[in-house]
């Protein structure tokens, strides 16, 4: 056998193995999004056989450009992902240092941080919608015990809806901490005595040895958020009035109008140029991510 | 392997094998050499074991007579699957939705029309009250038919009636009797009003959001609509509709738009001992024919006696029995494989004895233009002759027959929250809402028209 009749066997050999993998992938993701990128360009309510897609060309898009809902959405998304990501990667990272140090009862505390992630979503925002009950909320209680007569209305004021959902955003932080704290223990402990040696300040060995050497980490929960934030759809859909709209549209987020467009009112067409225009912004965001990386994220091999 | 690892190993396969012998089985197993007609239905809980029972009746009866065996299957979300599964080409023979899907569905296509069927089993336009005959149509056409309707009634407490006697008497108020105008009403919440020490409200005579399931349809009570279904346009800024939402406002200026937020936030859920008019914090609401049941069973019939209904008030002089009606309806999506045997399970179900067995079993009304005495007499709604009167009225409303109703609940569920926040008036927000429904209709019939060019 010749040695490239062999390679070609392990090759197929190797296809067979990964086939069902490869199948599903294009039966259940390529096939769809590329079915999705040709139903943009239709008018399709894919209830009935009998009423296939009508090519309609740009109509969707130019229609989106008119849509004030839709731009209300676009402001309410990027105000969260303003608030949300930055502080998520700054409380997760914040915590992460914390559940670091070496003090007693350390895996308890762990365990304590990462139990709301396991929390049903559900589940979690029964307990928030009484947590932000304007009269009998414990925030509000606790707000008025430090002498605030006049506490927000949480979920009926459109100026504290949206902080109300990062409020509760940020309780989920428990996956990040987790991935930090895997990057923080990977930072070599030789680092931190050099600097000792050199005379460095607790927050000048953060400054230079700890974010450093744990930059792609950060990169990497930064790409996630950017990706989490702008599909964010359950919890303001589970915890905010009108199915997720919040009071005067104040958190009717893009996700959340995508999915109205497409199961509620059967604008699949409409929903699938809403679909394509947030993968474009995802790819901009993530790809000037990736850009800027190169000027502050360190790789231990580089 | 270690003791502990088999030990381990044991103790979560035994269960699991236990589980696959002896574990819980289907208990409906389709006979041999019948139709199996899939029936997917939303209800869980008590009115899920009802239509399980109507179901299990007929597979007994009529299903065994003709060979047909309809298998019940409760779904979740079910208008999404049922779209989803009729795209598919895959959809179930019978499906269990609200009446407010019935245009847009058939809009869509995704409806077998029933005229035919409806036809070879007697039943027509006399069969069923005119009100649930008309929102089971659309453009002229029959596309579903009705399980189990309910219409709105004011709901009082006769308990705090007697209570406050004295205060309803000075107001010039008659305390053995419900309001009978918007007038009426406003004087007997007033005087039915209550407030603590702290000049907290701990009790509303009548709040219209409260919980405001119908509110939408406020219009009615004031001899206006926002539909003009001749013309197919919305009329939201009609001075009627306006002068009705201006009455809604008109609570929250009166109590005082923080103090109505603080007593709504300190509402349980609805179906619970918490529920406003159970908890003896509201003494008049607008509720469903169903809601005696939720009466009985949340308070252990403790509350049974010291409740009535009566038609809501209206506005209008002469303008009597006004009412809004809504309804489960059951319908046959395009493409269903065995629409004549479906429909013969809907038919079935349609004869009085067994609609009304399912709709008493339900708390409701029934849909049919003749009652029986029996229902009548022993329904688990003590006012149900109330309520079928109101049904049976000429100025009973169905859901207006729109293709983007589901876009007009949304934004009246926006619009309601932000005229009782005052962060609207009636005139201003209504102006909104008409010309953004108005352009969502005229959007959805010009792409209607694409797919018939």
């Amino acid at each position: 056998m010749t040695q490239d009749r062999a390679e070609f066997r392990n090759t197929i050999r190797g296809l067979a193995f990964i086939s069902p993998w490869i199948i599903g992938f294009c039966v259940f993701t390529a096939v769809p999004v590329g079915l999705s990128l040709y139903f943009s360009f239709c008018d399709f309510a894919n209830v009935s056989p009998a009423k296939p897609p009508v090519w309609i060309g740009l109509a969707n898009y130019r229609e989106m450009l008119g849509d004030k809902i839709l731009w209300q959405c676009i402001g309410n998304t990027a105000y969260y992902a303003a608030l949300t990501l930055p502080l998520g990667l700054i409380v997760a990272l914040g915590v992460a240092m914390l559940l670091n140090a070496k003090i007693r009862g350390l895996s308890i505390y762990r365990t304590i941080v990462f139990l709301p992630s396991l929390v049903p979503a559900v589940a979690a925002a029964m307990l928030w919608l009484w947590l932000f009950n304007s009269k009998l909320g414990l925030i509000n209680l606790a707000l008025r015990g430090l002498g605030w007569s006049d506490p927000p209305s949480w979920l009926n004021d459109p100026n504290w809806s949206m902080p109300a959902l990062v409020l509760m955003s940020l309780w989920g932080v428990g996956n990040t901490v987790i991935i930090y704290l895997a990057g923080l223990q990977d930072v070599p402990r030789e680092l931190y005595e050099a600097a000792d040696i050199d005379g460095a300040t607790p927050i000048r060995k953060m400054w230079h040895v700890t974010l450093p050497s744990i930059s792609p980490v950060i990169f990497f929960n930064l790409i996630m958020g950017i990706i989490g934030t702008l599909q964010a759809f359950t919890q303001a859909r589970l915890i905010m009035p009108s199915d997720g709209a919040g009071p005067a549209r104040s958190t009717y987020l893009y996700a959340i109008y995508l999915y109205d467009n497409a199961f509620k009112g059967m604008r699949m067409g409409y929903a699938s140029a809403m679909a394509w225009l947030l993968l474009l912004a995802i790819l901009a965001l993530t790809a000037l991510a990736t850009w800027t990386s190169k000027k502050w994220v360190h790789y231990g091999g580089k | 392997m270690t003791t502990w690892k088999l030990l381990g190993s044991l103790v979560l396969a035994v269960p699991a094998v236990l589980l696959l012998a002896i574990g819980p089985r289907s208990k409906s197993h389709p006979p041999q050499n019948v139709v199996v007609v899939e029936y997917w239905e939303k209800w869980t809980g008590n009115e899920g074991e009802a239509l399980q029972r109507s179901v299990d009746e007929f597979n007994a009866t009529r299903g065994k007579e003709k060979g047909i065996f309809v298998n019940c299957l409760s779904t979740s979300g079910i208008v999404q699957k049922t779209l989803v599964a009729t795209a598919g080409g895959v959809p179930p023979d019978v499906a269990g939705l609200w009446d407010p899907t019935i245009p847009q569905m058939a809009a869509l296509d995704a409806l077998e029309p029933l005229d035919e069927l409806a036809a070879a089993h007697g039943i027509n336009d006399k069969t069923y009250k005119k009100v649930f005959w008309d929102l089971c149509r659309y453009d002229g056409k029959l596309f579903a038919m009705v399980s189990t309707p309910y219409c709105y009634a004011l709901h009082y407490n006769t308990k705090i009636f007697a209570e406050k006697a004295d205060q309803l008497r000075a107001a010039g108020l008659d305390p053995t009797r419900p309001p009978r105008t918007m007038d009426e009403l406003d004087a007997y919440a007033k005087a039915l009003d209550e407030r603590d020490k702290d000049n907290t409200l701990i009790r509303t005579g009548y709040l219209p959001t409260e919980p405001g399931w119908d509110l939408s349809y406020i219009a009615y009570n004031f001899g206006g609509s926002y539909w003009d279904d001749v013309n197919k346009k919305f009329t939201f800024t009609d001075p009627t509709v306006v002068k009705a939402f201006d009455w809604v406002q008109s609570y929250s200026k009166r109590l005082g738009k923080d103090a109505v937020t603080d007593f709504r936030s300190g509402m349980g859920n609805y179906d619970s001992p918490q529920n406003s008019f159970l908890a003896g914090k509201s003494a008049m609401i607008s509720q469903g024919t169903f809601f005696a049941q939720v009466i009985h069973n949340q308070t252990n019939g403790k509350m049974d006696g010291q409740w009535a209904a009566a038609p809501f008030p209206t506005a209008v002089p002469g303008l009597e029995n006004v009412t809004s009606c809504t309804a489960d309806v059951l319908v046959i999506p395009k493409g269903a494989k065995h629409p004549k045997e479906a429909f013969e399970f809907i038919a079935w179900l349609n004869e009085q004895r067994n609609m009304e067995e399912l709709c008493n079993a339900h708390c409701k009304i029934s849909p049919l233009a003749k009652v029986s005495e029996n229902f009548l007499t022993h329904h688990n709604n003590p006012y149900i002759r109330v309520f079928e009167t109101l049904a049976s009225s000429p100025n009973a409303h169905g859901t207006p027959s729109i293709e983007t109703m589901t876009d007009v609940g949304d934004e009246l569920g926006l619009f309601i929250p932000d005229l009782m926040l005052q962060r609207t008036n009636a005139k201003d927000g209504l102006a909104v809402v008409q010309a953004r429904m108005q352009a969502k209709y005229d959007e959805f019939t010009a792409r209607q028209a694409l797919h018939k060019n």
